[in-house]
């Protein structure tokens, strides 16, 4: 079977897992770009999510998970 | 038996003892079996008392409420208690015995007591109550999780009613055009059939749960009654063990049912569930934002910290390598006098050495003139081969030497591409000395030219 696919309420927790991370300072550079990368992706798609069409609701994170 | 009477005697002898046994009014107490209005607007209704054990029937006994009295105490007691009178509930009635030699015996109800219709369905709220809190469900579906953003929004209602209209287009019409996926459960949400009806759109939802972020259970628009119907056991039962979070909009102007006492949220209307999700949502939202805005805020203190370091490296960095760089400069020149000092002393040296050497080698082939012949000439060509050959080392020596003074001579200077500038005879060192105009001469190793100075600039030749 398929990944279970992400929630909003997982791609929330996952944002603030990195944000966790990247205060904690212990990041390079080179992953401190990747990390904020993936949360900017996760921040868009959830605001997408939000104004998701009902079709669209259940599809927004397939992409990501 | 001397005397025979017609039916209709006996009937009548049946209703004056009656009459005269019970005069007057009673208040009665009993529950409703059956209850139909008919065409002319009266009320007939058929009463019961159960046994204890709830199901067997102790007494049952007909009613009647005409239909001039009957408006009036239809809509006081709805109005009191937000019930009908309708099958399963109990009244307090005040009646008078009525004997009809067609109809036979009936009660006359004239009037009712909704204070002991309300104290009834307060009991029983509260067996169910106590009940589910004996069992531990109570707050069961309290105790569930709601999604962050619930968008996916599983109602249970029928398709016509007003109040699931307006919760539809208040969802749909939100001003901040947040999606939301509504799946209707048609229930019947009044009547006898209203527990079993709603029970099995419960168990739908709960079959494909995972599809949902919530369930909502929506009335309204109607009359503002009926509300004993979700004061009910099983339905209160099925939402604490159900597995999405339950928020109902069924709610009393007066009162909350049971089901509004174990759903995970409990509104009064429609509307106000719609409003309840689109909050939730616009919280979701902000809390989005602000987790963007921290981020970028932490993120821009990083990268300002790794500049600030990178700074912090080249500052240092260019003084210590100009040093680093002049102190070799100055080294080199140190060492290329020193190195030029010797080769001097050195040549001198040599020069004497040679000289003196002569002079031995002259006097001691003086002395040697006249001797043996033999050993003379022997010795002789020894000394012209071993002279020769100092003669020769020597000169490699000296040429070896030359060279290296001719390196440093100005005119090999001139050959690895300098100049010298000479005006009046007097070399030049520094632009200082020069002025537009002037006639300068510039000496190439080759030869000289002769110019005048058009331009003159700090700018260095390293510069280039």
């Amino acid at each position: 079977m398929a990944k279970k696919e992400l929630t909003f309420n997982e791609a929330m927790k996952e944002i603030e897992a990195i944000l966790h991370n990247i205060e904690s300072g212990n990041l390079d550079i080179d992953r401190l770009s990747k990390e904020v990368r993936r949360a900017s992706e996760l921040i868009r798609l959830c605001q997408k999510k939000l104004r998701a069409t009902e079709e669209e609701i259940n599809g927004i994170f397939k992409e990501l998970s | 038996m001397n005397e025979k009477l017609s039916l209709t005697e006996l009937q009548l002898i049946i209703r004056d003892s009656l009459y005269t046994a019970l005069p007057g009014f009673y208040w009665v107490f009993a529950e409703i079996s059956e209850a139909k209005e008919n065409y002319a607007g009266h009320c007939y209704l058929e009463l019961i008392e159960k046994h204890p054990d709830e199901i067997n029937i102790r007494a049952r006994v007909r009613a009647v409420i005409w239909n001039t009295r009957y408006r009036f105490l239809k809509s006081f007691f709805e109005s009191t208690t937000g019930e009908t009178l309708r099958p399963g509930i109990k009244i307090l009635i005040r009646v008078k015995i009525e004997y009809h030699e067609i109809y036979g015996l009936s009660l006359v109800i004239n009037d009712i007591d909704p204070a002991f219709t309300l104290g009834d369905m307060a009991i029983k709220r509260q067996q169910i109550l106590k009940r589910l809190e004996e069992e531990g469900v109570i707050s069961m579906n309290k105790e569930l999780e709601l999604p962050v953003a619930p968008q996916r929004i599983a109602v249970i209602s029928s398709r016509t009613a007003a109040g699931y209209q307006d919760f539809v287009k208040h969802l749909k019409e939100n001003i901040y055009g947040y999606g939301f996926s509504i799946t209707l459960f048609e229930a019947v949400m009044q009547g006898t059939e209203t527990e079993q009806s709603v029970i099995s759109a419960l168990n739908s939802i709960s079959e494909q749960y995972e599809r949902f972020d919530v369930a909502v259970i929506l009335r309204g628009g109607g009359a503002q009654s009926d509300l004993s119907w979700f004061d009910n056991y099983n339905i209160a039962y099925h939402i604490t063990q159900f597995p999405l979070p339950v928020i109902t909009g069924i709610g009393h102007e007066k009162d909350i049912s049971v089901t509004d006492i174990v759903a995970y949220h409990a509104l009064k209307t429609p509307t106000a569930v719609a409003d309840y999700l689109i909050e939730k949502m616009v919280s979701a939202e902000n809390m989005l934002l602000q987790l963007a805005d921290e981020m970028s805020e932490i993120v821009k203190e990083i990268i300002e910290k790794k500049k600030e370091r990178l700074t912090s490296f080249m500052t240092r960095i260019i003084p210590v390598s100009n040093r680093l760089i002049s102190s070799e400069k100055s080294e080199l020149s140190v060492k290329l006098i020193d190195l030029s000092n010797k080769v001097r002393n050195r040549l001198s040296r040599e020069e004497i050495n040679l000289a003196g050497m002569k002079k031995k080698i002259e006097s001691a082939s003086l002395n040697f003139t006249g001797s043996k012949e033999n050993e003379l000439k022997i010795s002789d060509k020894l000394i012209r081969i071993n002279t020769y050959n100092l003669l020769r080392n020597l000169e490699a020596k000296i040429k070896s030497m030359s060279e290296s003074l001719n390196m440093l001579s100005p005119v090999n200077v001139l050959k690895r591409g300098y100049t010298i500038t000479v005006v009046n005879g007097q070399i030049i060192k520094s632009t200082e000395y020069l002025n537009r105009g002037d006639e300068i001469d510039t000496f190439f190793h080759d030869g000289k030219i002769k110019s005048s100075v058009t331009e003159k600039s700090k700018e260095k030749f390293i510069d280039l």
